[in-house]
């Protein structure tokens, strides 16, 4: 162990600028107008752009406390002074419950199964009536939303109280707490996608399709979290706890999982490809055809080759402005890969982009900003007291 | 590294203090000594001012061998030489070769990494030389060939001493 760390400490109280506040509210009211204005112009439009936001912020939301968690359970010292922006991002979790309520009021148009005509048009819909209803599926969402809520209270919690106390037992108690979420997650994220995004086709079913968001949601997380280590160490709040080391790293994950994300869409692949069974193929068909073919190669080479090419090299990953393009791009990706899995079971399987979808995007944004500003703003930026603090200072990367 | 060199070494208990001396011996101009350590130290590459190695260009070339060897053997297999059609799909289908030109990106990449780490680290070595065998237990070593720039043993002696080495001795090769 480097016992040197002549390097300063510092963590500043994060205070939002006034303009910083006024994106913010400016962002979440551009969400709600476009919400309004969109159900009065088109309503499915705008519940179809209401689904593919939500679901994309929910996954930052959860891909937070999914790091957190594992950071917890293989008792990581590395990373115990970026955990803290992790935590940040679960501020997001509340909103599913209440986002996703407002969703089942749009469950009429967004599922196809739940209409009389179309259950009673294909056995193979009729079959999964007992599964795919209204009630159960609230019952699922309030369920997942709750859960989710639950652990974020207690695990974050923890980490926050340990700023106060110093109380190592709480660094010992969200050890167990996170193995049970990590457990809950894998199941309640799987029905999440599921009925959420694969139900939208309702006679096609993938058995790897949750951990194909799992994919994309770890991705995105880390774009998220190099995002926040970059332009919080640029606006000077926090020196020598989070440098570019624990940069290097969370960038290194973010590679790893650009890998995944590939390995676990081309497994998605493959196998419907090579079975080559009607309603298993109907997916793809739809997503090769009306110009869809350009976005599903976009997704190929945007989410997986350039990234992971552009984050080859050593020294690209310690280069802000080359990661902060990455990440965006990555982020971009994750939008668009959302978007490739609702948007052809709408309007006649034609690509339909336009202000409502990123209207209602820039209000979730904004509520996503808001939860982090709300956060940051009380508690600090650096979990100064936990235990493991020292390692995370002395953190360096061999190459 | 292959050959073998007298020189001198110097012993230390503590692994500060061999890091430091490291740092020393690195801001003195030496360029040939090598720091021995029986696990390894935070920091002790940039210390002795070892530069990156070679094996990530290694791995890369390797795996692109790999990746392109597997296509041209697929290619040549299953649609030049002995075409089949298989579910109807045409000889020639992208995806269905892909596993293997992943796995034997894979396989390349990996055990040329390994190759190229041997050959960096000079290892297995037959009959290796041994300067102290606690080096391999709880102790730790500088050691300075004779053709290391400005080489004087008496000075290093005392040099290394005045970094708190437990002892100083002459080693006949390694």
């Amino acid at each position: 162990m480097a016992s040197h760390s002549t390097h300063e400490l510092q963590v500043k109280p994060f205070e939002p600028s006034s303009l910083f506040k006024v994106v913010i509210l400016a962002l979440i009211a551009v969400g709600v107008l476009s919400f309004g204005l969109g159900l009065w112009l088109s309503e499915e439009r705008t519940w179809t752009s209401y689904l593919v936001s939500f679901f994309y912020f929910s996954c930052l939301g959860l891909g937070g406390l999914f790091f957190a968690a594992i950071q917890h359970v293989v008792k990581a010292g590395w990373s115990s002074s970026v955990r803290r922006y992790a935590e940040a991002m679960t501020s997001f979790i509340p909103f599913i419950l209440f986002g996703g309520l407002i969703l089942l009021l749009g469950a009429k148009t967004l599922f196809p199964w739940t209409h009389e005509d179309v259950i009673n048009s294909s056995s193979l819909i009729k079959a999964k009536t007992a599964y795919l209803n209204i009630p159960f599926m609230a019952t699922r969402i309030v369920i997942c939303a709750l859960g989710w809520f639950a652990f974020k209270w207690f695990i974050v919690g923890n980490s926050i109280n340990q700023d106060q106390s110093g109380d190592h037992n709480l660094t010992l108690k969200n050890v167990s707490l996170s193995i049970a979420f990590i457990a809950f997650f894998a199941l309640s994220f799987s029905f999440f996608s599921v009925d959420l995004l694969m139900s939208l086709l309702p006679t096609w079913y993938s058995t790897i399709f949750g951990v194909y968001c799992f994919a994309g949601l770890f991705q995105s997380t880390f774009a998220v979290l190099a995002l926040m280590i970059i332009f919080i160490r640029r606006a000077g709040l926090v020196k020598g706890y989070v440098t570019v080391e624990h940069q290097h790293d969370i960038v290194k994950f973010m590679k790893g999982f650009t890998v995944f994300w590939a390995y676990i869409a081309f497994s998605q692949f493959m196998l419907i490809w090579y079975a080559n069974i009607p309603e298993e193929t109907e997916y793809y068909i739809m997503r090769s055809q009306n110009g869809w073919l350009a976005i599903s190669f976009l997704l190929l080479i945007f989410r997986f080759i350039v990234p992971f090419l552009a984050l080859l090299p050593r020294g690209l990953k310690r280069n802000d402005n080359h990661v902060i393009a990455v990440s965006v791009l990555i982020l971009v990706m994750q939008y668009l890969d959302i978007y490739w899995m609702v948007y052809p079971n709408y309007n006649d399987g034609m690509i339909k982009f336009g202000l409502q979808e990123i209207g209602i995007f820039m209000g979730f944004l904004g509520l996503f900003l808001l939860g982090i500003t709300l956060f940051f703003k009380k508690y600090s930026l650096v979990a100064l007291k936990d235990p493991r603090l020292h390692e995370a200072i002395n953190h360096h990367v061999t190459y | 590294m292959a050959k073998l060199m007298p020189g001198l070494a110097a012993i230390f208990t503590d692994e500060h203090q061999v890091l430091e001396a490291a740092r020393k011996s690195r801001d003195l101009g030496m360029t040939k000594f090598e720091a021995i350590s029986p696990y390894p130290i935070h920091g002790m590459e940039d210390a002795c001012g070892i530069k990156r190695s070679s094996i990530p260009y290694v791995a890369f070339v390797a795996g692109m061998t790999g990746l392109l060897g597997a296509l041209a053997l697929v290619w040549y297999t299953s649609v030049y030489d002995w075409p089949i059609n298989v579910g109807g799909k045409p000889p020639f289908s992208l995806p269905a070769f892909i596993p293997i030109m992943f796995e034997l990106t894979v396989l390349f990449a990996a055990l040329s990494s390994v190759g190229a780490l041997f050959y960096h680290c000079g290892i297995p070595r037959v009959d290796p030389p041994t300067i102290d065998p606690d080096l391999t237990c709880h102790k730790f070593a500088i050691f300075v060939p004779e053709n290391e720039s400005g080489y004087e043993a008496k000075k290093l002696e005392t040099f290394y001493k005045s970094l708190g080495a437990e002892s100083v001795k002459k080693v006949e090769a390694y």
